[in-house]
């Protein structure tokens, strides 16, 4: 198999003296979705700023592109083609939805090129069409969207970057079940755009659904990984780390 | 405001502003000149406080730094104004340049860095007297002159000022709706957003307190042609405070906002000092009015009253 998208090699990670990330290993390869799945406070999204280079992890490398991230600021990460969908969907809630769209293609923020001729390059157009929704808020401030049309916001922006890899911290928090069913379609279409995701969540329906691949986290380290598939029938997992019943 | 309504509105302001020195007489355009110029001023304050969210307190030390350059090589030096002036501008971005630094920090310690930046500058100004020429500062500055052409009187001055000033209006708006301005906007915001975006938000800030520390300066050099010398007070904290009051009473982010605060400001302390002499305390006073009741500064204030108004009407 080729050189994976993100590789993740033994990363360890601290707040301060907590000890969060103990040794955390992952592959993504180009075009897929892995779902990280875990009940709260066992270091979710850490995982993700770990990556994305907000919390650098202590010991252990992230590899983007076949290149080691180490010591690198957060906004030299997202350049090389790596968008964040953060927890809470933190649009920027003063500036319009045009404005929080156009925002990443700032020349200012040196969008990386990418390497997609095989993946939809997104623009404005592309964007309002994909999420009808936020066409007819187009000059409104982001702060007085719904929380569904605010999720959108959210994706919009990480993709007009035109990412290789989107990060999606648990963008099916707080959304009502019809909601979610929608996060999820726009995932896939995202996928078959070409866009890898490494997705965080607690809904565990929502990650069997999309993910290609699942890791169940938990106190730090990785207690599960493999398809959704076998995700299902491993009945202890899902118990003891997951809280869904086995028997399904 | 309806953009036909906006329209008239910016050329009755702009005729007023043309026909002002014909009918009133040389106070009031004196007054008027300096409304300008310390608008200016606090729109170059406002560059940070209102757009990028750092809240500076050392824009007199530019301000002082051109004044201090022009004026000395003016009076000392018999430099023409063609060079003294864009001297005295590159002088006060060369120490914005350096004072730049405060970027590195944020919030409280941002403005505590620029208060001790602005104490160095003025003790500067104040203690260095063999050069500065210390408390009297410089004074017999002429009235510029570039070639055949010179100003010859405060109203010929005003109009001046009046034309350079709505040129850095015009560029300010261009600037500020500007990818640049945006992501200013976006860095006022969330910072952290920002970088995973992609943006060097460090990088962002001191462009853009090099950029208002050079429109502070031009303010400066402004200034001093008007008011024929400078001295250590105006390198002082009062003028940095007050400079960042007129943009937060007239409206920050907005343009007009540090102008309608330069002439409130300026407006009231001549009226009120004229019989009370705690003008100073009236000025308190009306900050915390402005504070309490419209915090979004005068401006915000006629937009929300406007917005009142039109529900008023329609329900």
């Amino acid at each position: 198999m080729s050189e994976p998208l993100l590789r993740v090699r033994e990363i360890h990670t601290y707040y301060g003296d907590s000890y969060v990330l103990q040794g955390v290993s992952l592959e993504l390869h180009e075009g897929r979705i892995v779902a990280i799945l875990g009940r709260n406070g066992m270091g979710k999204t850490t995982l993700i700023r770990s990556v994305a280079g907000l919390t650098p992890p202590r010991r252990g490398d992230v590899i983007f592109k076949g290149r080691p991230l180490r010591d690198q600021p957060p906004y030299a990460i997202a350049q090389q083609g790596m968008a964040i969908v953060p927890q809470g969907r933190r649009i920027f809630r003063s500036l319009s939805v045009r404005e929080n769209l156009l925002l990443p293609t700032s020349r200012l923020a040196r969008p990386a090129a990418g390497a997609g001729a095989r993946r939809t390059r997104w623009d404005l157009d592309g964007i309002l069409e994909e999420f009808p929704q936020l066409a007819e808020r187009i000059d409104h401030p982001g702060g007085t969207l719904s929380g569904g049309e605010q999720q959108m916001l959210a994706v919009g922006r990480a993709l007009m970057a035109n990412p290789d890899l989107i990060l999606m911290d648990e963008p099916s928090e707080g959304l009502a079940p019809l909601l979610v069913r929608q996060i999820e379609r726009i995932m896939q279409s995202v996928r078959k755009h070409g866009h890898s995701i490494l997705l965080v969540e607690q809904n565990f329906e929502l990650a069997m659904s999309v993910a290609d691949h699942i890791h169940v986290l938990a106190s730090g380290r990785f207690v599960f990984q493999g398809t959704p598939g076998a995700l299902s029938r491993e009945g202890e997992v899902l118990d003891h780390h997951l809280g869904v019943s086995g028997r399904r | 405001m309806p953009r036909a309504g906006r329209i008239a509105l910016a050329l009755t302001a702009l005729t007023a502003a043309v026909l002002l020195p014909q009918v009133a007489g040389p106070f009031w355009t004196g007054l008027v000149t300096q409304m300008y110029i310390f608008g200016l001023l606090a729109l170059s304050v406002d560059l940070l406080l209102g757009h990028a969210g750092l809240f500076s307190l050392c824009h007199a030390s530019f301000f002082a730094m051109a004044a201090y350059t022009t004026a000395i090589l003016q009076v000392r030096y018999a430099v023409p104004t063609a060079l003294a002036a864009p001297a005295g501008v590159l002088a006060g971005t060369l120490l914005a340049l350096v004072l730049g630094l405060a970027v590195r920090t944020r919030g409280v310690y941002f403005i505590l860095i620029t208060i001790a930046f602005g104490y160095v500058v003025w003790g500067v100004a104040h203690r260095w007297s063999s050069f500065t020429g210390g408390d009297n500062g410089v004074t017999n500055v002429p009235f510029p002159a570039v070639g055949a052409w010179r100003v010859e009187s405060h109203t010929e001055y005003y109009y001046l000022v009046l034309a350079v000033v709505l040129l850095c209006a015009l560029g300010y708006r261009i600037l500020v709706a500007s990818p640049f301005g945006l992501a200013l906007r976006g860095i006022k915001a969330s910072e952290t957003r920002m970088r995973s975006l992609g943006f060097a938000c460090g990088l962002h800030l001191y462009a853009a307190f090099v950029v208002s520390g050079a429109l502070a300066s031009l303010a400066g050099v402004l200034y001093v042609y008007y008011n024929r010398f400078v001295n250590p007070v105006a390198a002082s904290f009062p003028v940095s405070v007050e400079a960042a009051l007129m943009a937060i009473i007239g409206g920050t982010g907005t343009i007009v906002g540090p102008f309608i605060g330069s002439w409130i400001m300026l407006g009231l302390r001549n009226w009120v000092s004229s019989f009370f002499a705690l003008y100073a305390s009236v000025m308190g006073l009306v900050f915390i009015a402005v504070v309490l009741w419209a915090p979004d500064g005068l401006v915000g204030l006629a937009g929300r009253l406007r917005a009142r108004a039109q529900k008023a009407g329609a329900g």
